[in-house]
């Protein structure tokens, strides 16, 4: 019991799973005894949760928003990719440094722009999404590279390696696997900016849509109980690609000494 | 003295300096020839020794052209300056691809040597089993203890096959069993190829002075800045290279101690 207020200790497994369920209730509590007046108490959360979950509505939204965020996160790490691989040339390095401060560009400054430069609807919100995605992932990846440990490149150099090989066992090779780290780290971001982006163009729905519609009839139960879906499929986002990446690449997962 | 003849010279460093914030090396000169027995493929095998700190990993990297120095220059087969990936080094902490498993790793290392091409897998397995490693080809560097990484380190470094290999702290982590395998490695490494030269860096010695022809001593003379060549010792003048049992014998004792009383 002392040991969790220890620094640096390690608990067993148990006493984490009954520490955090502890929290939880507390939480839990604490929201169910401050909550008054127009914010809903968590039960009632919780029963619009159990609702939506059983709802095709929200389904199908899900399934609407999830494919968009996935084909603009795939788009943005192949653009990425290309920039953070490219930026070792000095030419493209500075190209590399704008994109990285093009996080301080807000979107709805450029929605205007956007909207004349796409033909529909689906196309604006997915450049839209890859456009504010990228400098995100762009910066990630360069960090990546910068903290690249100076003796992986005197390997290399020692083994013969010419510069475009070096580029290719020490940031090709060496470090795909961070590319699934930067995913997972950015989901959040592609997440936050769905539902954005889907407030622009509401002809498809999305959870974006939705979210702006139960806002609208100040519907706070929904809203939160949708926030509760959202919250979900991020951490399930952040547990499948952590998976993906210690399965492909097995070397990024220290083993741990069996306890008995 | 057995008979030998000092010929060309394989390694070259010319007023060799090297200044960060102040200077580290200064007035670095040293040539390596080519040596040659009548009758014995032999190669050359020098020792440089100096206390902690005074640059001689820094000297390691200017030798094989990782890193140019302030000035001077370091040249190699007939006068040509010596660029990165002309000679294998084995560095003190060897650094070992994360991403890469054993295997892979020595593999990246044999396809640079063009005489093992085709043998490659089998030359990997027999350097494996010498070294003890036969198990952990197929795991990657964060799973072996730091002793078997320095073995891969090594490892990669002699697949790759260059004339010249600069070892730093080789001996360092190793139990009594690996140190007697080990130099007696480096021993086989030498005597394989006329050309092959090793530069060892250790403070162990007594192991890396008897399996040497010349010792180089690094360090500071009093009231200059950098450390520079101190001492050399012709181990063969002295009838102290090339033999099996040297360490047991007085002579060579008193060489050490006179090596130690020098840093
Ligand atoms: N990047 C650097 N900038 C400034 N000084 C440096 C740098 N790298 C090394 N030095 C200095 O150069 C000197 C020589 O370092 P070097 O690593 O060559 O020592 P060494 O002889 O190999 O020591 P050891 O036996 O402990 O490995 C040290 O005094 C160190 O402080
Ligand atoms: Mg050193």
């Amino acid at each position: 019991m002392k040991k969790i207020f220890q620094p640096f200790a390690t608990v067993n497994k148990q006493t984490v799973m009954t520490m955090v369920a502890v929290q939880v209730v507390i939480t839990l509590l604490l929201w169910h005894t401050m909550s008054a007046g127009l914010i809903p108490k968590p039960a009632k959360v919780a029963s619009a949760f159990v609702q939506l979950l059983g709802s095709k509505l929200l389904l199908d939204n899900i399934l609407v928003s999830l494919l968009l965020t996935l084909k603009a996160m795939l788009y943005s790490i192949l653009i990425t990719l290309l920039f953070a691989y490219l930026s070792v040339l000095p030419f493209f390095r500075s190209v590399a440094l704008f994109i990285v401060k093009c996080r301080y560009l807000t979107l709805t400054g450029l929605i205007f722009i956007f909207t004349l430069l796409t033909k529909d609807g689906s196309e604006l919100k997915l450049s839209l999404l890859v456009f504010g995605i990228v400098p995100f992932f762009v910066t990630s990846f360069l960090s990546v590279i910068v903290n690249i440990n100076p003796q992986e490149y005197e390997l290399c150099k020692t083994l013969g390696y010419n510069n475009w090989q070096t580029l290719y066992e020490v940031i090709i090779i060496g470090k795909a696997d961070q590319v699934f780290e930067i995913l997972r780290q950015n989901f959040a971001i592609s997440w936050l900016m769905i539902t954005m982006v889907e407030g622009l163009s509401m002809s498809e729905g999305g959870i974006g849509t939705l979210l702006i519609k139960y806002n609208k009839y100040n519907d706070l139960t929904n809203v939160l109980a949708l926030q509760l879906v959202i919250f979900v499929i991020g951490l399930c986002f952040d547990y499948l690609l952590g998976t993906m990446r210690h399965w492909l690449f097995p070397y990024s997962k220290l083993k741990e000494v069996k306890a008995s | 003295m057995t008979q030998h003849t000092k010929e060309e010279v394989l390694l070259q460093a010319t007023d060799v300096q090297l200044t960060f914030d102040r200077s580290i090396l200064r007035d670095i000169n040293f040539c390596i020839r080519n040596i040659t027995r009548p009758g014995v493929l032999q190669g050359q095998v020098v020792t440089l020794i100096g206390r902690s700190g005074i640059g001689k990993t820094q000297l390691f990297k200017i030798l094989s052209g990782l890193q140019s120095p302030t000035s001077g220059q370091v040249t190699i087969n007939n006068n040509k300056p010596v660029k990165a990936g002309d000679m294998g080094v084995i560095f003190q902490n060897y650094y070992l691809f994360e991403w890469r498993t054993v295997h892979q790793s020595l593999m990246l290392a044999a396809k640079k040597n063009k005489a093992l091409f085709g043998r490659e897998k089998q030359t990997i397995e027999q350097y494996a089993e010498q070294f003890q490693l036969t198990g952990h080809l197929n795991l990657y560097p964060q799973q072996l203890s730091g002793g078997q990484r320095q073995r891969v380190s090594i490892m990669q470094q002699l697949l790759k096959g260059s004339n010249f290999i600069l070892l730093d702290e080789p001996f360092s982590g190793l139990d009594v069993c690996m140190l007697d395998k080990a130099v007696e490695m480096l021993l086989q490494v030498s005597l394989s190829d006329e050309l092959k030269t090793l530069i060892i860096v250790s403070h162990d010695i007594e192991n890396s002075v008897a399996i040497s022809d010349t010792v180089y001593i690094l360090g500071n003379e009093p009231g200059k800045e950098g450390a520079t060549i101190k001492k050399e010792i012709d181990l063969i003048e002295r009838d102290l290279a090339w033999q099996k049992h040297i360490k047991q014998e007085r002579r060579f004792m008193e060489t050490i101690e006179e090596i130690k009383a020098c840093l």
